[in-house]
């Protein structure tokens, strides 16, 4: 190839060997690039809006895990600690935030619903003082508060100022 | 402990400062690729013969920094096998989503770039050795051995035309940066029209600053004479843009405090107190002032190469700090006032952890070993080491 004379067609200058050898890994790359985005991307991309139109069917088809907090103080079951926790502050948070998932329970008496998690932790999600918390909201130092005992220990949870 | 970090009304979700000094980073090292790409095409494109001596090698170090550019970002963010993602299914109303292919456009104008002009240098390492190496340099020369002149003129002119694109190029990937913060509307600190020139300006000083000190400690290592003549060229430039970006920089900062629009107030606290020494310190007086003066002494003082070769290496690294402490004040100074205008908030670096200082000084690493690799492999010692005085009394 050394020296060689370019050659000439239709009077224009045919791109030097090498440079054509580039340009060609180029488009190899470029055209590598196209089909692997072909195989990658979903088919269903794109269906309804930008992300995989097939998930809304998947997501819909999920089984339902949480029953609400309203089906456990129907039918006479947990009515008393219902009416205890629906007057109190912690209305807000609902029984299965604690309790757990109990869809199933509430289908089937004899299936029951995970342990309630007491653990210190927990509670803290919520109440373990933050900057960022207003300031009336009730906080405690793990540190200094409670001596390490579970917060259930002094405070009912369905009744928090009960102690 | 969290109380002393944090002044008057803040939003509950701001209280922990999300973008950390990795993504000071990302700015920066692009900043640095862009600015060692347009040093290199000072000499490519506008024909500056006084540069040659460093063009290829400016080549060299935008490519070693390009290729660790998205490093920090992938780091911050995690999942980094899914960072392709953003490029098989881009949104055409994000900005970010646009990078993967800017990148990649500029990967290709700067290998093809380097390609052509270490290619006369490749073709003769195929032909002149065996083994591995002769593997090596032929698969780089594309199995390809024409080194014609008419080859080689060919090359010089396609090489011409891909600075002429790489120049938009490298300006877009890095005005980008700027644009994706300028357009942050919340946030009165980022939110200016400007924001991608600022970026540009003070990416170029910093690219031609790293530029200067790898060329000195280059030939330091190597114990060659400097070609002083390149290197005030280099200077030159650099105080050139330097004025550039300065004016650039106050601009922005003098327009906001005469508009003094409503947020002027936190803006006033966020310089005098929570950044005042970033901004004033290092990024104004050591980062522009001090290498200002220095390299306007350069311009004065005749003859004593070896001051002002010390006086321009100064320079350098200032501006190099300056640069830094530019991009972090605009990173973390944005993020330090609250979005509700009236409070403020405080980022405190930790060294061991994803988002530590550990990660950023070992990604700010790499691109040097990846220099180190390339240079190996394509020396550009050869136009550096030219007898560059022709006149010995200069």
């Amino acid at each position: 190839m050394n020296g060689r004379e370019p050659l000439l067609l239709n009077g224009e200058k045919i791109m030097q060997p090498h440079l054509k050898r580039a340009f060609t890994l180029l488009a190899l790359v470029i055209i590598a690039f196209i089909f692997v985005r072909s195989l990658v991307v979903p088919q269903s991309f794109g269906q309804y809006g930008w992300y995989r139109g097939d998930s809304v069917n998947e997501i819909k088809n999920f089984q339902v895990e949480y029953a609400g907090s309203a089906a456990c103080g129907e039918e006479n079951c947990h009515k008393t600690i219902y009416s205890v926790w629906a007057k109190d502050r912690h209305k807000t948070v609902n029984c299965e935030t604690c309790h757990g998932p109990s869809e199933e329970h509430v289908g089937n008496v004899r299936i029951m619903p995970p342990p309630a998690n007491d653990s210190r932790d927990y509670c803290g999600l919520c109440h373990f003082k933050r900057a960022a918390r207003p300031a009336n909201f009730p906080q405690i130092d793990p540190e200094t508060h409670g001596e390490n005992l579970k917060c259930t220990y002094c405070h009912n949870p369905h009744k928090p100022w009960f102690i | 402990m969290m109380e002393n970090l944090i002044w008057g009304y803040v939003y509950p979700n701001e209280a922990e400062i999300q973008w950390s000094i990795l993504i000071v980073l990302y700015p920066y090292i692009t900043g640095l690729v862009a600015g060692a790409f347009i040093a290199s095409s000072l000499y490519h494109v506008f024909g500056k013969k006084e540069i040659k001596p460093v063009a290829r090698f400016a080549l060299l170090t935008a490519l070693s920094f390009l290729l660790v550019a998205t490093m920090p970002l992938l780091t911050h963010l995690g999942r980094p096998e899914r960072g392709i993602e953003i490029m098989f299914t881009p949104h055409v109303t994000s900005a970010m989503s646009g990078f993967g292919y800017i990148y990649s456009f500029y990967l290709i104008v700067v290998v093809l770039e380097i390609w052509l002009s270490f290619r006369e240098d490749i073709v003769k390492n195929a032909l002149n050795s065996r083994g591995w190496k002769e593997l090596l340099y032929s698969a780089l020369a594309l199995f390809s051995y024409d080194i014609s002149e008419k080859a080689l003129h060919d090359d010089e002119k396609l090489a011409k035309r891909l600075a002429i694109i790489g120049i938009p190029s490298a300006a877009f990937l890095h005005g980008y940066v700027g644009f994706i913060f300028g357009g942050i509307k919340a946030n009165p600190w980022w939110s200016t029209p400007l924001m991608p020139l600022i970026f540009l300006m003070s990416a170029i000083v910093s690219g031609i600053a790293l530029l200067i000190l790898l060329y000195i400690i280059a030939m330091k290592l190597r114990k060659h004479a400097i070609d002083h003549k390149c290197l005030h060229s280099l200077a030159h430039y650099l105080w050139i843009f330097l004025i550039l970006d300065v004016t650039l920089e106050m601009l922005e900062i003098i327009s906001m405090k005469y508009e003094s629009l409503e947020e002027i107030e936190i803006i006033n606290r966020l310089l005098s107190d929570k950044i005042a020494t970033t901004f004033y310190g290092v990024q104004l007086t050591m980062g522009i002032f001090i290498p200002f003066v220095l390299l306007l002494l350069v311009g004065m003082i005749k003859n004593r190469e070896t001051l002002k070769m010390i006086m321009i290496s100064i320079s350098s690294v200032f501006v190099l700090i300056g640069v830094f402490a530019m991009r972090w004040n605009v990173v973390i100074g944005g993020q330090e006032i609250s979005k509700s205008l009236s409070g403020t908030l405080t980022y405190v670096p930790v060294f061991f952890s994803k988002e530590g200082v550990l990660p950023a000084i070992v990604i700010l690493t790499i691109p040097f070993i990846i220099l180190i690799v390339v240079t190996y492999i394509l020396p550009p010692w050869k136009d550096m080491e030219e007898e560059p005085e022709r006149n010995p009394d200069k």
